[in-house]
Order: C-alpha cells, then sequence, then structure tokens
C-alpha cells in the first residue's frame, strides 16, 4: 500500500503545472482533505462521525495507537504488561506534554476512561468497554486498568484520545477548544465548512513534516469528486460514487489507493419471527441472494463479495469458512422441503392456503443499499417468494424498527470491525445488547465468550473461526460484502502516503508505522 | 404607515408560535430520536434510557412545548443536541452566509429575468424571442442540484476559472477591502459566490422573465403607450418609462415570494458547493433529529420570509401610489 511519491517526478509536476489553475489548493507543507459530514464534537470520549475520528485521531493520542494491519503499538505508553489476563498496567513515556504546554501524567488516562465509563456521559463507545471494573493510576506514569472478566479486545480500543484533566476541569469546552497530545491541534473551526490544523511540535515523535491540514466539509459525493478533479482537494476518501471512482482510477493525475475496509453489509434476519425461525429457512433465503450482481454492479467492484463473519482485514480470516452461495434451484428446492409449494399456480410459494410474504427493509441514504434491496425484491419475487420492500430513513429504520425486532429481513452494516469480537458478541450471544434479531445458541455463546477470554491470538483464531462456521449455517446475520476502502490523492502531494482502512490521516503527514 | 408596519410585525408573534407547534407536532409524529442516533448502533438500551433521560425526551409532549416556549420568551432557543453549543449561536454563524447567497441569487435572477422579458417582449415572435422562452422553458424545469454539478463540471473542473466550492470573505467584508485597496478580496469572494448564485439564480429567473414578458406584452397594448408614442416619445424612453414600470408590480410579488423558494434551493445548492450556511445545516440537523436546531431553523427561515414579505409589500406601495397600506 506503500507509494513512494519521489518517484513521481518530471511527469507529475509537469501536469500538476498545467492543470493546476489558479486555484490549486497546493502549497508546501499543506494538505486539504474533502470530508462528507463535519464533525459533531471534537471531544474524543464523544466522537460519533467519521470527521470527528479522524480530526480527534490528529489532535490527541492515546495509549496505543493501531497501525495499518490493525495491530496496537504504543503511543503514549511506552510499553505494557498483562500480569493476569484481568490486569493491564501502561508505563507512560516520560515528559509527555499536551499541546499546550502542560504535562501529561496517569491522572490525564485516568480522568479520560472514568469520565468516558461514566453511564451519564454517555458516551458512544461505552459499550466497548463494558467489563472495565476500574482505571486506576499507580504513579503519575503507570495506569492500571482491572477488568470484571478477561477481554481480549481491549488493546485495540485503547486508541481514544487522551483529553487534559486540567482544561476539562477548569470549564475549558473539550468539544470545541480540544487540548490533546497529539501530532497536531486545532488551529480554526468554521462550523459546516471546514476544520484547520497545525503541526504540534510538543508531540512525543516531533512535529509532523505537513504544517497545515485543513478538512473541507462537501456533504455531495459527486461535488466532492469534483471539487478534487479541479485541485480544490488534495486527498478524497470513502464514501465515494461508484461512478466518480471509475473515473477517478481513470485520470493518471491522482494516486489511488484501494484496499479492504473495517465495514460490512449484511442482512439481518429476526430469528424471532415465526416464520423466520428454522435456519433452513434462513438458507434458503439466503440462496436468493445474488452477491455477485450487487458488488460488482451495484457497488461497482469497491465492496468484495464476502464468505463470513471474519473480515478478509482480520487476523482470524479464513476463506475456508463459507456462507450460501446464490443458486435459485437449490432455495426452491429447500423451500418446497419445508413445505412451500405453489398449489394454486399463481406463481407464489404457499403452505397451509397462505403465500410467502416478506419484507425486506433498509434506510433510504445509501442509494446502494436501496438499489441492492430491490434488486433482491426481485429476485425473490422469481423465485416465488413475494417480497415488499420497506425504505425509511435512518432514525425511523433503526430506532424504531430493527433495534426494536420488527423487522424480517433488515439490510444494514456495522463500521469499524477492528476486532473479530466486535461484530460478534453483542450482536449474537443470547440477550446481547446489539442481539436484535433475538438468535440465541449455547454453542455459540460458550466459543464467544472464550474468545474475550484469552490473549493468545492462536487460540482466538480457532474459537472465531469455529464460531464463524456455526453462524455461516445458523445464518443470524448473512454477510452480502466486505465493504472496501478508496482513497485519491494528488501525485504531486509532498509526502509518502501510507493509507488506513479506517481513513486515518496520520499517513499523509508524515508520520507512517 | 408605521402604524400599518408595527402592526405586520406584531402579526408575527402569532405566526411564529403557530410554525413552533407545527414543526414540534411533525417531530412528534417523525420516528427516530436524537438519543440513538447519538449513541450509535452499538448502544445498549439502557445508555440510550439514561440518555433520554438526561434530554428530557422522556417527558410528556406538553411539557416539553411549554418548556421551549418559556425559554423561547427569554430568547433562548435551546442547546443543540449534536454539537453541544446554543442554537441561536450556531444559527447566528450560518444565516450571514445563506442571506448572502439567497440576496445574490434574487439580484442576479430579477436583473436576467427583468433583461430577457422586456427583449423577448419587444421582438415578439422572433427568433430572439422564441430563444429566449426555450432558454427559460429550460431553466424552469432544471433541478438545481443536477445544474449545480454541471456548472461545476464545466467552470472549475474543465476550465479552471472558478473555485468548485467554499466561500470566500463576507461580500460586505470583501468589498470594505476593495475599497482600501486590496481588490483581490472581492474578486475571490465573487469567484466563490459566482456558481452556486448563479445556479441558484436560474429557475427564478426564467420564471421572472416568461412574468415581465406576459405583462410587457400585455401593457405595450394600452392605449396610454400609444398615445406616448403619438406625443413624440422615442422607443426606449416608452418600454422603460411607461411600460415597464407598469408591468413590474405583478413581478415585484413574485420576486417576495422567490425569496423563499430561493431559501429553499439553498439548502441543496449550499450542499453541492459547500457553502457555509443554513441550507446544510437544516439537513444535518433533520437527519440526526437535533430537535432543538430544527426547531430554531424553521422559525428563523419563517420569520426571515414574512420579513422579505413585508418589504415587497412596502414596495408596492412605492411603485404604486393607487395602493394604499393601512
Amino acid at each position: 500500500m506503500k507509494t513512494l511519491l519521489s518517484t513521481v517526478s518530471a511527469v507529475g509536476l509537469a501536469l500538476a503545472v498545467f492543470s493546476g489553475g489558479s486555484f490549486s489548493a497546493q502549497a508546501a507543507g499543506t494538505l486539504v482533505v474533502g470530508t462528507d459530514v463535519d464533525a459533531g464534537t471534537l471531544d474524543p470520549r464523544l466522537a460519533r462521525d467519521s470527521t470527528a475520528y479522524r480530526v480527534a485521531d490528529l489532535v490527541y493520542a492515546g495509549l496505543v495507537h493501531i497501525t495499518p494491519k490493525l495491530e496496537p503499538v504504543p503511543d503514549l505508553a511506552e510499553s505494557w504488561e498483562t500480569p493476569d489476563p484481568q490486569t493491564f498496567i501502561f508505563k507512560l513515556r516520560p515528559g509527555l506534554k499536551f499541546s499546550d504546554g502542560s504535562p501529561l501524567t496517569a491522572d490525564d488516562v485516568v480522568f479520560t476512561y472514568s469520565t468516558l465509563l461514566n453511564p451519564d456521559f454517555s458516551s458512544p463507545i461505552r459499550a466497548l468497554f463494558t467489563p472495565v471494573k476500574a482505571v486506576t493510576a499507580v504513579d503519575a506514569q503507570t495506569v492500571k486498568f482491572e477488568l470484571a472478566a478477561p477481554y481480549a479486545p481491549l488493546l485495540t480500543y485503547l486508541d481514544v484520545g487522551i483529553i487534559s484533566k486540567k482544561a476539562a476541569e477548569s470549564g475549558q469546552d473539550i468539544s470545541t477548544k480540544p487540548v490533546g497530545a497529539g501530532p497536531m491541534k486545532l488551529a480554526s473551526w468554521n462550523r459546516g465548512s471546514d476544520i484547520t490544523l497545525e503541526a504540534n511540535p510538543d508531540y512525543w515523535r516531533g512535529a509532523p513534516s505537513i504544517d497545515k491540514v485543513t478538512l473541507k466539509v462537501i456533504g455531495d459525493n459527486s461535488a466532492r469528486a469534483q471539487a478534487f478533479e479541479a485541485g480544490d482537494l488534495d486527498v478524497i476518501q470513502s464514501p465515494l460514487s461508484p461512478q466518480d471512482i471509475t473515473r477517478l482510477a481513470g485520470d493518471d493525475r491522482f494516486g489511488n489507493v484501494k484496499m479492504a475496509g473495517l465495514g460490512v453489509t449484511y442482512l439481518n434476519f429476526n430469528a424471532k419471527d415465526p416464520l423466520l425461525a428454522d435456519p433452513k429457512m434462513r438458507q434458503a433465503l439466503s440462496m436468493l441472494v445474488d452477491q455477485q450482481t450487487i458488488v460488482n454492479d451495484i457497488y461497482q467492484g469497491v465492496d468484495q463479495v464476502a464468505s463470513s463473519l471474519i473480515l478478509p482485514s482480520s487476523w482470524a480470516y479464513s476463506a475456508d469458512i463459507k456462507q450460501p452461495t446464490f443458486n435459485v434451484e437449490g432455495a426452491v428446492k429447500l423451500l418446497n422441503e419445508l413445505g412451500w409449494k405453489d398449489t394454486n399456480s399463481d406463481g407464489i410459494l404457499d403452505k397451509d392456503g397462505k403465500p410467502l410474504t416478506i419484507t425486506l427493509a433498509t434506510h433510504s441514504e445509501d442509494p446502494n443499499r436501496v438499489q441492492a434491496l430491490e434488486f433482491m425484491q426481485a429476485v425473490f419475487q422469481q423465485a416465488g417468494v413475494e417480497a415488499k420492500a420497506q425504505i425509511s430513513d435512518w432514525p425511523s429504520f433503526s430506532t424504531n424498527y430493527v433495534q426494536q425486532g420488527k423487522h424480517q429481513i433488515a439490510l444494514l452494516g456495522w463500521l469499524n470491525i477492528v476486532d473479530p469480537d466486535r461484530l460478534m458478541y453483542a450482536q449474537f450471544t443470547t440477550g446481547g445488547p446489539t442481539n436484535w434479531g433475538g438468535y440465541s445458541n449455547a454453542e455459540v455463546d460458550t466459543l464467544l465468550n472464550e474468545g474475550r477470554s484469552t490473549l493468545d491470538q492462536a487460540k482466538r483464531t480457532e474459537v472465531y473461526q469455529k464460531a464463524a462456521t456455526i453462524l455461516a449455517s445458523d445464518l443470524p446475520y448473512f454477510v452480502i460484502s466486505d465493504q472496501g476502502y478508496q482513497m485519491f490523492y494528488q501525485k504531486d502531494l509532498p509526502t509518502e502516503v501510507q493509507a488506513t482502512p479506517r481513513g486515518y490521516l496520520r499517513g499523509l503527514i508524515g508520520l507512517n508505522d | 404607515m408605521i402604524a400599518y408596519i408595527i402592526r405586520r410585525l406584531l402579526l408575527l408573534i402569532p405566526l411564529a408560535i403557530g410554525m413552533v407547534v407545527v414543526t414540534f407536532a411533525l417531530l412528534l409524529i417523525i420516528p427516530g430520536d436524537p438519543a440513538s442516533v447519538l449513541l450509535g448502533q452499538e448502544a445498549t438500551p439502557e445508555a440510550i434510557a439514561t440518555l433520554r433521560a438526561n434530554l428530557g425526551l422522556d417527558d410528556p409532549w406538553y411539557i416539553r412545548l411549554w418548556d421551549y416556549f418559556a425559554a423561547l420568551a427569554h430568547g433562548d432557543m435551546g442547546q443543540s443536541i449534536f454539537q453541544s453549543q446554543p442554537v441561536s449561536t450556531i444559527i447566528a454563524g450560518r444565516l450571514a452566509a445563506t442571506i448572502e447567497l439567497a440576496v445574490v441569487s434574487l439580484v442576479l435572477a430579477t436583473i436576467l429575468g427583468l433583461v430577457l422579458g422586456v427583449i423577448s417582449a419587444i421582438w415578439q415572435g422572433s427568433i430572439i424571442d422564441t430563444a429566449t422562452m426555450l432558454l427559460a422553458q429550460l431553466g424552469v424545469s432544471m433541478p438545481v442540484y443536477w445544474l449545480g454539478l454541471l456548472l461545476m463540471l464545466l467552470f472549475a473542473v474543465n476550465l479552471g476559472w472558478l473555485p468548485a466550492i467554499g466561500r470566500g470573505e463576507p461580500l460586505l467584508d470583501a468589498l470594505a477591502a476593495a475599497l482600501s485597496g486590496r481588490p483581490e478580496v472581492l474578486i475571490k469572494s465573487l469567484s466563490h459566490i459566482a456558481l452556486p448564485a448563479f445556479a441558484l439564480a436560474v429557475n427564478s429567473a426564467a420564471i421572472i422573465s416568461r412574468l415581465v414578458r406576459t405583462s410587457m406584452l400585455e401593457i405595450l397594448r394600452e392605449d396610454f403607450i400609444r398615445t406616448a408614442y403619438a406625443k413624440g416619445l422615442r422607443r426606449p424612453r416608452v418600454i422603460v418609462r411607461h411600460a415597464l414600470r407598469n408591468a413590474l408590480l405583478p413581478v415585484l410579488s413574485v420576486i417576495g415570494l422567490r425569496f423563499g423558494a430561493l431559501l429553499g434551493g439553498a439548502v441543496l445548492t449550499e450542499t453541492i458547493f459547500a457553502w457555509p450556511g443554513l441550507g446544510q445545516l437544516t439537513i444535518s440537523a433533520i437527519s440526526q433529529r437535533d430537535l432543538p436546531l430544527i426547531q430554531g431553523i424553521v422559525l428563523t427561515f419563517a420569520i426571515i420570509f414574512a420579513l422579505v414579505n413585508l418589504i415587497v409589500d412596502l414596495l408596492y406601495a412605492a411603485v404604486d401610489p393607487r395602493i394604499r397600506l393601512g
């Protein structure tokens, strides 16, 4: 994924001169990045949109940093040890400083995590830290995490930015005036328009080689792509429209990075629904999903056909675990075995005088999902399943529908799956907080608990592969595609480009791993 | 006159109350609540319940409505749920950009509409007339969203003449800078506003030009026009002083209504050209169910619209001495 820009010399430069025009954003040591939404807050504990995450990653530093390969490496913490599976002890680097010059100590780490864990603080990531019982300062340089139960994924979540206790307690609004110890600091924020950051010389690795980063908010995907082509932006990244991707990829003024992302698009089967309670029924309907066409024609090949709940970007991935694949005849045969037959020759299967009717639902914000749903509806119909499509906006769809288990089959997604636990534990354990379809399997419960309890990656791999194998035939979820991540950049960028599946920007300001 | 203005301004109060109640009712009816949007998919049901209670979403609707009015009476529009800032601060930061875009578009639309309308009326039935009206037909039917992208493709991507996105210094500041010897600031501001203002203006310009043409054609057949010619007045003077002045009346009322349409159109235009105004804010506030912010924006739009219509009514009286306000 590394592209050495210094090798792109004469041609790139000449093109830049001819294409730059009078409005080129490029100047020495600056970077202008296009983004789809404005950050809601710059408090890392409350960040919930991709822009907030990306800015927080630059303004703050966490105990660990997550590499593009999703491995935690030391950032503010110099080292750590686990004397037993329920205790993590972190040693901070000496002489750490916030961007306002004040020292960063264990107290700041304790403050960050204890506020985050407070239910009244309503942090969107609090659920990730449920097993954490206490965070304490052993001394000014040492922090101890005590867990209620072993929790292997913890390390990959500890990249949350550490905030300044002094600034927060003195009443400074961290969400608009952040004080962090990351490679950059906030210079200005014009709400709805742009966020400008400047280099922080106090970062422990020293100032990055880029002096200034500006994130410009352009809500419309095509408009953002055009602003990039016009030279107003140096970098754009997912989400991008497939049509724009095809055009930009064919333009040799631009560099292009495409990698497996951290999200999935999947069908959520409601296991509590009488019609879908039998795994065989879920298998039959899964065989009606033409993943190849959805991925190639609707997602234009940016996403990849998924085969199981373990992402290709994960260390636990195995190509041997396979969900059912597209097979209309097989599906109809299975449905016939279940008693659904077309007795009245109206083209729709029926049983006990009732036609086989099912509701497919998704949300309206993502046109690709709407299109995929409508395509599936057509295939279901051809196979003799009366399919209704229900499309509403995200808040109505998620809060009042799927999250209350009112759906039959819902098309949606999960993001930020840095650890297999994050896509399985809360979703499939009996009574799990996001187990909206009410799936329950004692063996899966045991395996998923085992997966959390050991730090041994080989053992974890084995456990998750076992669980994923069961889930690939039980099918509480049918994973349609593994989301891809894509970035385009002007070839005359002053630094080397290292992309990450999360779209973080440290790899663009000279801070490669 | 003064009494009339005061009466119209007082009418704003029931209008504001009505707007708040209607918006509030709509927001109660549409499903989805900000607590779960705020916490994301991974949130536990308990966490959502806690946040709902903290945000006061569990209170009965009449208490929430009463609380809102009580605060509003003190000039407090509440706190945005997602941006952790007072709604009034957020709107104040964005309002000027939207008004600037809408006003520049309105001026552009009026000038274009008048010129095209008059030209095609004078040369009725000629090729110029047909071409102009064809253009107007195209302008009326073209969605601002699509036109915006086309303009950007041509002028920013292919020709590289204008920037694709963003806003320069506010126009008034830029004007002051230009007067104090820094014309480049004004040029930059104008280059930024050109594409969004034009994209937004096209639809209104088309409507205005058609209206001007029709009312000009009507008036050019009136007796007083013939009299004016008979007096020996030259054609440009007759058209501008006699015909256009009378043709302006219906146009004026449409211009007032168009301002409302421009504010609405700004929502889409701003999203495409990354213009940092209220339009973009509206879309994100609705998709996040940021209730206080939506309320505040709707209220602001309603008051602006009412004020603009008041100004139009006053202008009406100024242009036509037969109309008396009172």
